[in-house]
């Protein structure tokens, strides 16, 4: 996890990562399914506030940030688009025409939802997996059954990807010393050999390697990480867990949470959406194209 | 030597890969002591790897192919007992640093050779930067194993197999692919663990040079049979013996040979095999300046 | 007349990051010499010799290669007058053939056909390849495979050829064969820059060895002036070859007027010193 994407455990000692992985998984779970379960702007707000307050007290903002600006300009488009178009059962309240277009209420609506979704569980997922040593996770996972040697292949895909990466730049650069032109497929084949076949030879020695220090032998396994589940974590599971619960069976069960009906946007309110919005999305476009046209 | 016991016994070794002509390794007979620090030479595709390999029992129990004759690690025969009793007593090394690491740091790479072993994790914490402290590289628990130097990574490779506490520790062409630094790191941690903790080492090396001053023995490897097997002054001594199977001896030999051959100087045997017997020898014969 | 070939001024290079990997780098190659090329891993040799063939470009500085400005030049380009060997044959061989292997630079830099035949011919012939030209390269031995590698280079007929440690991971047999590969190479005409960690090698085929620490190049002289600064040598951890230690030491008492780089050599002097005093 350390190389690949810039989401990776952000060392800290807050009370989130004392808590013992499974209930902060378990956790993300639960959101995930709650999130899913309604279209509930105020609800959906609050699962997200919640988790802002945990990013506090993590003590991640800087990385937490720096991983969602990327979904930043993905929020735009959302906006944009579902205003314009919504995923959402017709028939469609409009609220007032954009040009060609004409933006929907529902359309606003379903736009916001969706962006808190992805909000909250985004959130919570990297809550998770920031305060959290992959693997501790992976030494969690194991207790409950998962096989050791799943376990191993996710760690060392981890480690390997980076790597291959580096080693198909190596190989590309040696095709293009001996004159190799061209990008397209055709032409990066001679440098995708080299590199499987790298791999082949990388895991034959390594499976030797491991094999002499007794891996896959038959007996007890005993782990480095320590792992303790403390009453704390137990409690914190459970509370979350009946938390969820309860929110599940209002949510289930009380039809009037359903606002894509009620809730009325002002046409100032949504033109000034879609209008930040669309400018907000253009800039990107424009940045976007420029880094890679002058690649 | 008498005092010492012998750790290792291989009688008529004889050992064919599958879907090959030839075996890789016919009739080896050999008895290695305890202490012993011993360098095996031979071209590529003598039979070095698969002698190591079978010390450990990779070879027969991972690797496909007909074995005959018995190899004895400690007393254990490597067909009957598992890989998990032999890892206690031999740790091996491989030509490739960066292909003997998996795990995301240094720590879990040493440790996993200890959860395989059902090591309980307190003992863990004790003994990683024990090793660690033994190879040079105390301090770099949290390091990514590949972010280290191919000196670094082959010492962390020499950690993870002291971690299991071996008596015999094996090495196939450790310094290959490392850098003169590096080499030097290598070849004194492995001097290091043989005087200081009477390690069995069995080295597979190309450096002649450095063989002739730490081993205490040589065997010399051709086609998979043992052609040599002697102290560096025997083994390195039968200079012809070696070239024409294409081996090198230590360039101070090759001068001792060549000039005694050549009738220019008579050189007592045994030749010499560092510099420091050659420089002995020739600063009394040479004239002096001025 | 020495014609230089390669030409650095005042290189900087500078990776992304701030790493500076090499110093203010002055440097001329003239065509037809062997120059070895040394230094600790990190001191900047790869990255200096990577600049030759445009897989780096000065981040300050000029690199010339016969001529020409590299930094506005595609490697593609460069390719036809400085050949790199890859220190890892693994990181270029893919082709089902090895004789296929050795057609496949010359086609790329726009060798016609006929041609392209005639180089693999000669490749095969001058690397003693016969037996293996219808192998798979995979299923050739790693010192072969190293051998197939310098060949498909060979095929390109560069001005420069560069070579990263070629004789690492080698057995004895097939050194040898890289030592006289090198020198037969020069009798064609090449200019050979040799990256290696392999003193003996170097001894045996290097004119010039330049030393690198630090990312600066802190030597550039005859390989018997190198391996004589005991200074230098071990300011940079680098041992000389056995033989050159030996007379080095018994310079400094007896008569010998220099260190020698070989055994033959060696041989010959003590000869005469030892003779010249007895009566015959």
């Amino acid at each position: 996890m350390q190389a690949i994407l810039p989401i990776s455990m952000v060392p800290g000692n807050s009370a989130i990562h004392k808590i013992s992985p499974l209930p902060k998984f378990l956790w993300v779970g639960a959101v995930l399914v709650l999130s899913f379960a309604t279209r509930n702007l105020a609800i959906l707000g609050g699962i997200t506030i919640l988790g802002l307050i945990f990013v506090t007290i993590a003590q991640i903002w800087k990385s937490y940030l720096k991983v969602m600006r990327i979904f930043f300009p993905i929020f735009l488009t959302l906006i944009v688009l579902q205003s314009v178009a919504p995923a959402f059962p017709r028939p469609w309240t409009p609220i007032t025409p954009l040009g060609p277009f004409t933006i929907y209420q529902e359309g606003i609506y379903s736009g916001l939802s969706m962006e808190l979704r992805i909000y909250c569980v985004t959130t919570f997922a990297l809550v998770a997996i920031m305060t959290t040593h992959p693997s501790d996770l992976f030494t969690a996972l194991q207790r409950l059954g998962m096989p050791y040697v799943l376990n191993f292949i996710m760690t060392v895909t981890l480690q390997l990807i980076p790597i291959l990466q580096n080693e198909f730049a190596i190989v590309l650069s040696a095709q293009k010393s001996r004159g190799l032109k061209g990008t397209g497929f055709s032409a990066l084949l001679p440098s995708m050999v080299p590199v499987f076949v790298g791999a082949i030879e990388r895991v034959q020695q390594l499976s030797i390697s491991l094999e002499s220090r007794a891996f896959g032998s038959k007996g007890i396994k005993t782990s480095y990480r320590n792992i303790h589940n403390t009453i704390w974590d137990f409690m914190i599971l459970g509370v979350g867990m009946l938390g969820s619960c309860g929110l599940l069976s209002w949510i289930i069960f009380d039809k009037s949470l359903d606002w894509s009906r009620t809730l009325v946007f002002a046409p100032w309110l949504a033109l000034t959406l879609v209008g930040v919005a669309t400018l907000g999305f253009l800039i990107f476009v424009f940045f976007a194209l420029r880094a890679v046209l002058s690649a | 030597m008498s005092d010492r016991k012998p750790i290792i016994e291989i009688i008529g070794l004889t050992y064919q890969y599958a879907d090959t002509e030839r075996p890789a390794l016919k009739d080896i007979n050999l008895v290695i002591y305890e202490g012993e620090y011993v360098a095996l030479l031979g071209l590529n595709g003598a039979g070095k790897t698969t002698l190591e390999l079978s010390l450990n029992g990779v070879v027969p129990n991972m690797i496909m192919g007909e074995m005959e004759g018995t190899v004895k690690i400690d007393g254990m025969d490597t067909d009957i007992y598992p890989t998990r009793e032999l890892a206690k007593v031999i740790g091996m090394v491989f030509d490739n640093p960066e292909f003997q690491m998996s795990q995301m740091h240094v720590s879990e790479e040493i440790a996993m050779g200890l959860e395989n072993l059902g090591v309980p994790t307190e003992e863990m914490h004790r003994i990683i930067p024990e090793v660690l402290q033994t190879v040079g590289l105390s301090g770099l628990e949290e390091r990514s194993p590949f972010a280290l130097s191919g000196g670094q990574m082959q010492r962390l490779a020499i950690a993870s197999a002291l971690a299991m506490q071996p008596r015999i520790l094996v090495m196939d062409e450790p310094t290959s692919n490392v850098d003169p630094i590096g080499k030097e790191e290598i070849f004194a941690v492995a001097a290091k663990l043989n005087k200081e903790r009477n390690m069995t080492v069995i080295m597979a090396e190309h450096e002649v040079e450095v063989m002739a001053a730490y081993a205490d023995r040589i065997i010399v490897l051709d086609k998979g049979s043992i052609i040599l097997n002697g102290s560096p002054h025997e083994v390195f001594g039968q200079v012809e013996i070696l070239e024409k199977i294409g081996l090198r001896v230590p360039q101070v030999t090759d001068l001792a040979y060549k000039l005694k051959s050549q009738k220019i100087l008579d050189w007592p045997l045994p030749l010499p095999v560092t510099i420091e017997e050659a420089e002995d020898f020739l600063s009394k014969k040479l004239p002096t300046k001025g | 007349m020495p014609e230089p070939i390669i030409v650095c001024q005042d290189l900087w290079h500078i990776y992304q990051g701030g790493v500076i990997a090499l110093r203010e780098a002055n440097l001329t190659i003239n065509r037809g010499e062997i120059i070895g090329i040394i230094g600790q891993n990190g001191s900047g040799k790869t990255t200096l010799v990577k600049h030759f063939n445009g897989l780096l470009k000065p981040t300050r500085g000029v690199v010339l290669v016969k001529g020409q400005n590299t930094a506005p030049m595609r490697i593609q380009t460069l390719a036809a007058s400085v050949g790199y060997v890859f220190q890892n044959p693994n990181h270029q061989l893919f082709a089902k053939t090895v004789q296929e292997e050795l057609e496949f630079g010359p086609r790329n830099i726009g060798v016609p056909e006929e041609e392209v035949a005639e180089r693999r011919e000669k490749a095969i012939e001058f690397f003693n390849l016969q037996e293996l030209r219808l192998l798979h390269p995979y299923r050739i031995s790693f010192p072969l495979r190293k051998l197939v590698g310098m060949a498909s280079i060979y095929t390109m007929r560069p001005d420069v050829f560069v070579l990263d440690e070629p004789t690492t991971g080698q057995d004895n047999i097939t050194t040898h064969i890289v030592y006289q590969l090198i020198k037969r190479l020069r009798e064609e005409g090449s200019t050979i820059v040799c990256v290696a960690h392999d003193m003996i090698l170097l001894a045996e085929v290097a004119e010039r060895m330049i030393v690198l620490r630090d990312s600066h190049i802190i030597a550039d002289t005859t390989p018997r002036e190198v391996f004589s600064n005991r200074e230098l040598m071990q300011s940079t951890h680098l041992t000389p070859p056995q033989i050159a230690q030996l007379t080095l030491r018994l310079k400094e008492h007896h008569k010998m007027d220099q260190l020698f780089l070989n055994v033959d050599d060696t041989v010959k002097d003590l000869d005469s010193q030892l003779h010249s005093n007895s009566p015959k």
